[in-house]
């Protein structure tokens, strides 16, 4: 039992997680982050940045036996290698339960900082239209913000974090707080050049990522190493530990604890007020007990939610502010397909420089109040556009020896790949859902998350509407050669990593488990600002609206506290 | 690391910036732990081969990749690297085909394939090339994956030799050159024999994410 009295204890130390750290301790909370992952340090501990292939175990090939046995989910990532690996999960240690016809891959980072330290660095916000969705075409429940709500907190946590991208003035992706954009590749200036001419009604601009290109906050600008996913000791990309962990650090306000598996929560006999969270210490077992006034649960869509569902009492017999029976269920990702293009253009140029961002197609399609006329689909997709210049990797596998066959290994192939990766809307549905195992149990003692996960017939209809429309912006952009998915072998859901859904947020306590505010309806004192409150999916990156929300919830928290409401 | 450094910095200087931006240089306890670290090939020492397997791998590598005004795979250090992931790497069936087809070419070669001159050496390797010439391996577009664990032994010997030659310190420095750091340029110049970059991720590494 600690003797340390906390006003807020936030579990999780992620991208929502350290949004709550910061926020809540610049307000003058004293706040204990409790961590389930591994201390490690920023800068000092990321060991694989700026590895050359040749330092790497078999030079960088996957270690098969390895990872088969510890990491059979996460290998599938393409972030996960030798230079990432100890920022992972163990699947054999933290496993869960994966349906095998009804798929759902969890990828989990198990460190301080989480996947902010992994994540894609892209940001795009919601558009009015995103909010309004649900309501208007009835799947779903209506969210209960609106976008007017949620912009001062997007302009917030962008004018922190750093972005950098172009403004567009566009309705259906409203322009965030820019630094200037990153510069395009002579190929993509051909293509978009081409593609405005002849498709106008198609829009294209450069990723709009967390990452600086200035020196912004007192981290540097970046310097286009490429993997970011190695970590970045500039701080160059947005991650808790390059910026909003040192920020809370330094208000002397916080503590944080590695090593903390969440348990359960326990609350008062009323059932309305969380009293404390009891953890178990990964390494030593040491079970502990934590009090506060406030907590945030920020551990993850699936995380927050298994905690929720194991703190099951007398009051809430389904898991904690559960009288819907919507806890668990609604789980989203985003389906994510790829349709190529071959250039032969721009042959004769290269590039300098790993820029660690692609361009981007924003939504075009169901703009309207209706649904396009020639869509059998509701919402949308955007793409995500990433130029590629193989070379001996892709080509290697020719006949011959000696002088000749080591020439065709030197110099780029003579065309460059264009590839166009949609990222579509998973419509909110019932059954995609996680839940306790009636009996297996992890090393702690917890039940595990049980998974199951299908596409609806309304994301495959978009899959190949956004096969057909890549193949028009392809054939428009010059491309000598298309090759476009037909949509037979998918991406399993969890695949994109945006899972989120399973504790959404509602007006009406009958059909959802937060309030507008990220507050839990049948507890006062509880805000789960992770993944887990969305309730859609829209069709660009979660991030920075995850962050937004926190930011947010932060807010009223703290008010609510400052007020006597929670004391 | 000293050479990539100096190509960061020659690269800085090049392109203008007269400064190097704040902070962006890995901090001594990154720097002491890659420089601690030797390249992989020199961290393990090999012992599957025999003292004629091991020459007979020495010799079809370099006999695959050559060297010529630039450095060869034994330069480069390929031989050690392909001994080292037949032993540690391949799984079973992998290195019973490898080592079975590498016993096949020493019978070829009346036991002792480098003892062969290299017109030798060369005709054989054909010989097996074109036996072999109907694998998958070869198809278009097969390279998209981590293994090809149906692969005969010329293919495994050729990938292993292409990727001990590539992704080495001499093959990715020396052949092909180190894509620097710094700043990013989308429009910069190239001519043939400039040669493509170094890698930081696989391409078959990123074709197992999306198996569509």
């Amino acid at each position: 039992m600690s003797a340390t009295q906390f006003d807020a204890i936030v579990v999780g130390s992620g991208i929502s997680g350290g949004w709550a750290a910061k926020e809540l301790t610049e307000k003058g909370l004293k706040v204990l982050v409790l961590e389930r992952g591994a201390d490690i340090r920023h800068q000092k501990d990321y060991l694989g940045e700026h590895a050359p292939s040749w330092k790497l175990p078999f030079y960088g090939l996957p270690d098969r036996e390895r990872d088969q046995r510890d990491y059979y989910v996460q290998q599938q990532s393409y972030a996960f290698g030798e230079p990432t690996i100890q920022f992972w999960n163990n699947d054999r240690l933290n496993p869960y339960v994966r349906d095998d016809n009804k798929p759902f891959n969890w990828m989990r980072a198990d460190v301080v900082g989480g996947r902010s330290l992994l994540w894609g660095r892209q940001v795009y916000r919601w558009s009015e239209q995103d909010f309004r969705s649900n309501a208007l075409d009835g799947h779903g429940i209506p969210w209960p913000v609106a976008y007017k709500d949620i912009a001062p907190w997007y302009s917030h946590v962008e004018k922190f974090i750093g972005v950098s991208g172009e403004a567009e003035g566009w309705p259906q992706l409203p322009d965030s707080e820019f630094l200037p954009p990153m510069d395009y590749y002579a190929i993509e200036k051909t293509i978009k050049r081409r593609v405005q001419d002849k498709l106008p009604e198609i829009p294209m601009t450069m990723g709009r990522v967390a990452i600086l290109t200035k020196e912004h906050n007192g981290r540097a600008p970046c310097h286009y190493c490429g993997p970011c996913q190695r970590g970045c000791s500039t701080g160059s990309y947005f991650s808790s530990q390059s910026s909003t962990l040192p920020a809370a650090s330094a208000t002397g306000n916080l503590t944080l604890l590695p090593d903390q598996v969440v348990e359960r929560l326990e609350h008062d006999e009323s059932g309305s007020r969380i009293t404390s969270v009891k953890t178990i210490n990964s390494q030593t077992g040491e079970r502990s007990e934590y009090t506060a006034k406030v907590f945030f649960l920020c551990a993850s869509t699936l995380g927050s939610t298994q905690i929720m569902l194991n703190s099951a009492s007398d009051r809430h017999p389904q898991g904690l502010s559960n009288r819907s029976g919507a806890l668990g269920n609604y789980l989203m990702d985003h389906l994510a397909v790829s349709h190529t293009g071959f250039f032969v253009d721009d042959v004769d140029t290269y590039y300098q420089g790993n820029r660690p961002n692609g361009l981007y197609v924003p939504r075009f399609r169901n703009l309207g109040e209706q649904p396009d006329n020639d869509a059998d689909f509701l919402r949308g997709y955007g793409y995500q556009a990433v130029p590629l210049r193989t070379d001996w990797e892709a080509t290697f596998n020719g006949k011959g020896f000696g002088a000749d066959y080591k020439n065709s290994l030197r110099d780029p192939a003579p065309f460059w790949i264009w590839a166009l990766r949609a990222f579509i809307e998973c419509l909110p549905n019932e059954r995609n859902r996680i839940f306790l195992h009636p009996d297996k149990t992890d090393r702690f003692g917890i039940p595990q998350v049980a998974t199951e996960f299908e596409w609806s017939g309304n994301e495959l209809n978009a899959v190949k509407d956004s096969g057909l429309q890549a193949g028009r912006i392809l054939r428009a952009a010059g491309a000598v050669g298309i090759d476009t998915s037909d949509g037979a072998r998918l991406d399993v859901g969890g695949d994109a990593i945006h899972e989120m859904g399973t504790a959404r947020m509602g007006a009406d306590p009958a059909t959802s488990v937060l309030n507008g505010d990220n507050r839990a309806h049948e507890i006062d004192n509880l805000y789960v600002t992770d993944g887990s409150f969305m309730t859609s999916s829209s069709c660009v990156n979660p991030s920075l609206t995850y962050m937004a929300f926190t930011a947010r919830a932060s807010e009223h928290a703290a008010t609510r506290l400052r007020e006597g409401e929670l004391g | 690391m000293r050479r990539r450094e100096f190509l960061q910095v020659a690269a800085l200087v090049s392109a203008g910036t007269s400064v190097i931006p704040r902070g962006w240089a890995l901090n001594a306890e990154q720097s002491a732990f890659l420089a601690a670290r030797s390249p992989y090939i020199d961290q393990h020492t090999p012992d599957l081969f025999s003292k004629v397997q091991r020459a007979a791998v020495t010799a079809a590598s370099e006999q695959i990749i050559p060297r010529t005004d630039t450095p060869g795979a034994i330069d480069a250090g390929a031989p050690r690297f392909i001994e080292l992931l037949v032993q540690d790497w391949f799984n079973d069936a992998e290195r019973s085909d490898f080592l079975a087809g590498l016993d096949d070419l020493l019978q070829r070669s009346s036991g002792d394939f480098a003892a062969l001159t290299g017109e030798q050496q060369l005709a054989l390797l054909e010989e097996l090339e074109a036996e072999s010439a109907d694998s998958p391996w070869y198809d278009f577009a097969s390279t998209l994956r981590i293994w090809d664990d149906t692969a005969p032994f010329i293919c495994q010997l050729k990938e292993l030799t292409v990727l001990g030659f590539t992704l080495s310190e001499v093959g990715a420095t020396q052949f092909l050159r180190i894509n620097p750091m710094g700043k990013f340029d989308g429009d910069y110049p190239f001519a043939s024999g400039d040669g493509a970059y170094d890698k930081d991720t696989l391409l078959r590494k990123l074709a197992m994410e999306s198996p569509s």
